[in-house]
């Protein structure tokens, strides 16, 4: 029955142009000024903007290029497609979009009238420091991005990640533990 | 020749003389406009329409039916059918009238409750089929029965066949029983252990009293001066009984939870069998208490109340007999007592349930009250109503005060006073013992143990005048989630579904009739039919039944009358499952649901690789806006998630429908909501949508339209006109006015801009 039921027409959404960039045809480039720029198709954008659509489940993968007007030049299939200097280009670029500091350790979890506060040490693996953040509404605020990757956004709309939540020390991990979802 | 007349009717029309063997169906109904209230009964054969006006009394007998009706005759009307015009029946405020019309004349034969309405209607639908030489009761669902056979009390509801009156709570504990089949093992683990609980808290006093005093105490006891020996037992004995309890509580913890759990899929899977119709009825109003408080009130009854039932009456037994056992005097007096307290205890809850029963309209009133001041509250500070909303909100929580004060009160002053009616009762039991010591009857051990025992049947006693109350809510809780769980849905699956290679698109709706509510019908006699690959705008007024049309095609609703086919098959025949994929809604209610963008996107193709959902995203224009979004595809959206526009909302269902990619395109006002921008972008989304497929459009701004192959116009639940936009132009009619209007309108803005 199931097979009956599948449709041999053309997909509507297939006859539809993702507009992927033709890689072969496109440079980027580091501006003087420190931005992304790229050539493609005779055009010269001097400013990029780099966007992934799958930041969380796909990341290396469907990245939007758009000009400094955010409208989409067209979109990279795979960063692996990229020649290596070109890939460390975007690589960069994107990390730099995307940067959210990592959580290493939570040092307390006070829930108040509603409200999360969370004194968190943050950073880089070279560079920790203290943080002090407020969380509104925590179902929605302290989300799960796989199994093991979990992102806070403090009201302020920062986000901060923690890469590993098995990797997390145990008095961290029991802290946050009533508000994993 | 399928005929139906119920018994009753039958000898209420014999006894007039009629020839009963030539009638084909009756109906009971009522009359209030022949000299004062009537019960009547109409019936129908091939050459006349018999009404019968009549007093139904009720006489009780005894048998299986404890009640019956007797007919009281009063007169007879007689319309031969040749002779009366069509039948229509026309919907008032709580009446309804039965109507002949013939040469533009109308005349009314009878004027009756407006429950009777839709009985009314397949007696005018029978004579229709008559006239037409049909099967007479093709297409007309017969009632068996619409009343409790015990009691004689209509059913609220016809399908549900549920009389609240008599509503038989036994049967339903015992089918509540059934979901413990699966655990009957631990049930009577769990069963066996209470009971040795309770047999261990009820020797306690014997050990810890009697033996104590009598044996261990008294120099002629058995085991004199025994001390340790006699405390380790009664220790023994209480922590035999205490891990007892906590033994059968931990079972009872770890079986019921999944109980409920298996009720919860039952009511949520009968749930999605359900038809749309269901929800949309009124009886379902609460449907997310029904899962979620229903199946807790079960639950909470069976973890905390059913328990303490059987460990109490079973201690009551118990206790009755073992101080029996130790004086039948003293027993004879204590048993005077109890039925007293119980008139006490059983006063005092209904009194406090008079009291919860106040609180909770109260406070459901204040529930309100302020969802709607936090709804409305620019309304409120629009109109400058801030105070008499304060006011109108202290008003309620002063009486809610009020009642919480009596309740409380009444508490404190009452149970205190039954106490003391109880110690009054071990008073007189004390006094009696002890002159019964003093003379030598008893042992001072049998006495101190028989108080024991009196102090024990209390608790029970207080426990069981209220317990009732708690059985009768659990067993409404599952009366109603079994309701769920029974319910038939209205559209069924055929039992022989075809399903089509491919389904090109032609469409065709072949004199459709539809009501929501009986005598008010949406649809009346709607043909319409669509080509394959083409596209039919439908316009007409709010009200018109445009989007019934639309419900109806992809048979979330059944027609009452007519047919409506795809490629020549009606719908009814076609498997739904081909059909509701086969068809692709977009509305201007658009539902997101808990998830990420991308996974709403792929709701009719979870396999749809992550291209697919961003050709579809891009076809829909929502590609730009999803990449805004810090998350992206992956932004999470649906309740707590994300807020989207309208605008961005319908882009995504767009999407949806795209990446679904359905034969046939229904457009249900799509656009409605939107500004020119938004509209102008989602257009050109969905004339990439509409290439090539049958689309049916509906929009009230005719400028959607403009790309149509045919238009129809809908009035009144009938199309008026179709054509071209060309044609239609030239007629003249109902959409020239309706284009007339549309343009005038824009003219204004261009003025005034």
């Amino acid at each position: 029955m199931e097979t009956a039921i599948q449709k041999d027409t053309h997909s509507l959404a297939n006859a539809i142009d993702i507009g992927m960039l033709d890689l072969k045809n496109a440079e980027f480039y580091v501006t003087l000024g420190g931005f992304t720029g790229l050539k493609y198709v005779g055009q010269d954008y001097n400013r990029i903007t780099l966007r992934r659509a799958f930041p969380i489940g796909n990341p290396m993968e469907y990245i939007s290029v758009a000009d400094k007007d955010n409208k989409e030049i067209g979109m990279i299939r795979s960063l692996a497609d990229l020649s290596d200097k070109q890939y460390s280009i975007v690589l960069a670029e994107l990390e730099k979009r995307y940067y959210s500091p990592t959580v290493y350790e939570i040092r307390s979890v006070k829930d108040k009238l509603g409200y999360v506060y969370m004194e968190l040490i943050i950073g880089r693996e070279d560079s920790r420091y203290k943080k002090n953040c407020a969380l509104k509404d925590v179902n929605k605020n302290i989300r799960m991005l796989d199994d093991d990757r979990l992102v806070i956004t403090d009201v302020d709309g920062n986000r901060y990640i923690v890469e590993s939540l098995s990797g997390l020390d145990k008095k961290s991990l029991k802290r946050l533990e009533p508000y994993l979802f | 020749m399928e005929t139906y007349i119920p018994d009753y009717m039958l000898s209420a029309f014999s006894a007039q003389g009629i020839d009963t063997s030539k009638l084909i169906y009756a109906i009971h109904t009522d009359s209030a406009d022949k000299d004062g209230y009537s019960d009547v009964y109409i019936a129908v054969s091939r050459e006349n329409m018999y009404v019968l006006y009549g007093e139904e009394k009720v006489v009780k007998t005894t048998g299986a039916r404890r009640i019956v009706a007797v007919y009281d005759a009063k007169e007879l009307e007689i319309y031969p059918l040749s002779e009366l015009g069509e039948l229509t029946c026309e919907r008032l405020l709580s009446t309804g009238r039965l109507c002949s019309e013939k040469d533009d004349k109308t005349s009314i034969l009878l004027v009756f409750s407006i429950g009777f309405l839709a009985d009314i209607e397949r007696l005018i639908k029978v004579v229709q089929n008559i006239r037409k030489g049909a099967e007479p009761l093709s297409d007309v669902r017969i009632d068996e029965e619409l009343f409790c056979p015990k009691c004689g009390t209509r059913y609220p509801e016809p399908e549900r066949r549920l009389c609240l009156k008599c509503m038989d709570k036994v049967s339903i504990t015992r089918r509540l029983m059934s979901f413990f089949v699966h655990y009957r093992k631990k049930v009577a683990v769990i069963f066996i252990a209470m009971l040795l609980g309770s047999i261990f808290s009820m020797i306690s006093p014997l050990v810890g009293t009697k033996f104590f005093f009598d044996e261990v105490l008294r120099e002629d006891g058995s085991y004199y001066g025994a001390i340790l020996g006699a405390v380790c037992l009664i220790f023994l004995v209480r922590v035999i009984g205490v891990a007892l309890n906590i033994f059968y509580s931990y079972v009872l913890a770890r079986t019921v939870p999944w109980i409920v759990q298996d009720l919860k899929l039952k009511i949520f899977e009968a749930m999605q069998r359900l038809s749309v119709g269901f929800y949309t009825s009124k009886r379902t109003g609460n449907l997310m208490n029904r899962i979620n408080q229903d199946a807790n009130n079960i639950y909470w009854f069976f973890v905390d109340g059913l328990p303490y039932v059987i460990v109490n009456v079973f201690t009551f037994i118990g206790v009755l007999i073992l101080m029996c056992m130790l004086n039948i005097k003293l027993a004879l007096v204590s048993l005077l007592i109890i039925p007293i307290t119980i008139i006490f205890f059983r006063i005092l809850w209904s009194v406090f349930r008079h009291f919860h029963h106040k609180n909770w309209v109260y406070s459901s009133q204040l529930n309100s009250m302020l969802s709607d001041s936090v709804n409305g509250q620019r309304v409120i500070k629009a109109f400058a109503r801030e105070d008499a909303e304060t006011k109108r909100f202290a008003d309620v929580s002063y009486k809610q005060a009020v009642v919480d004060i009596n309740a409380t009160n009444t508490g404190y002053t009452a149970f205190p006073l039954i106490y003391l009616f109880m110690f009054l009762g071990q008073v007189i039991v004390t006094a009696l013992g002890g002159t019964m010591v003093l003379e030598g009857e008893i042992t001072i051990g049998t006495l101190l143990t028989f108080i024991a025992y009196l102090s024990m049947l209390y608790g029970p006693l207080e426990f069981m005048s209220w317990v009732s109350n708690w059985w009768a809510r659990c067993v409404d809780s599952a009366q109603r989630v079994f309701e769920i769980i029974d319910a038939k849905p209205d559209v069924t699956e055929p039992d022989e579904p075809i399903i089509l290679d491919r389904i090109k698109g032609n469409i065709e709706l072949k004199g459709v009739t539809f009501e929501y509510d009986p005598a008010t019908p949406v649809l009346k006699g709607l043909d319409l039919s669509v080509k394959a690959g083409q596209m039919l705008g439908i316009v007409g007024k709010t009200g018109a039944g445009k989007s019934t049309m639309a419900n109806l095609i992809a048979r979330l609703y059944d027609v009452n009358e007519g047919s409506i086919t795809i490629d020549g098959v009606n719908v009814k025949q076609l498997s739904l499952k081909q059909l509701r994929q086969s068809i692709g809604i977009v509305s201007q209610d658009i539902y997101l649901f808990i998830g990420t963008i991308a996974d709403n996107i792929r709701y009719a193709r979870p396999d749809a690789s992550i291209e697919d959902v961003i050709r579809a995203a891009k076809a829909a224009s929502a590609h730009d806006f999803i990449m805004a979004l810090p998350d992206a595809y992956e932004t999470k959206v649906g309740a707590g998630g994300q807020d989207l526009s309208g605008g961005e909302k319908q882009r995504l269902s767009i999407a949806r429908t795209i990446l679904q990619d359905p034969d046939i395109l229904i457009l249900d006002e799509a656009t409605a909501a939107m500004d020119t921008e938004t509209e102008a972008s989602i257009q050109k989304a969905l004339s990439e949508l509409q290439r090539d497929r049958t689309t049916l459009a509906i929009a009230h701004r005719l400028s959607t339209l403009r790309d149509a192959d045919t238009l129809a116009v809908i009035s009144d639940g009938k199309v008026v006109e179709s054509g071209t936009h060309k044609e239609l132009m030239q007629k003249k009619g109902e959409y020239h006015k309706l284009y007339k209007i549309q343009l005038e309108g824009l003219k204004v803005i261009n003025m005034d801009a």
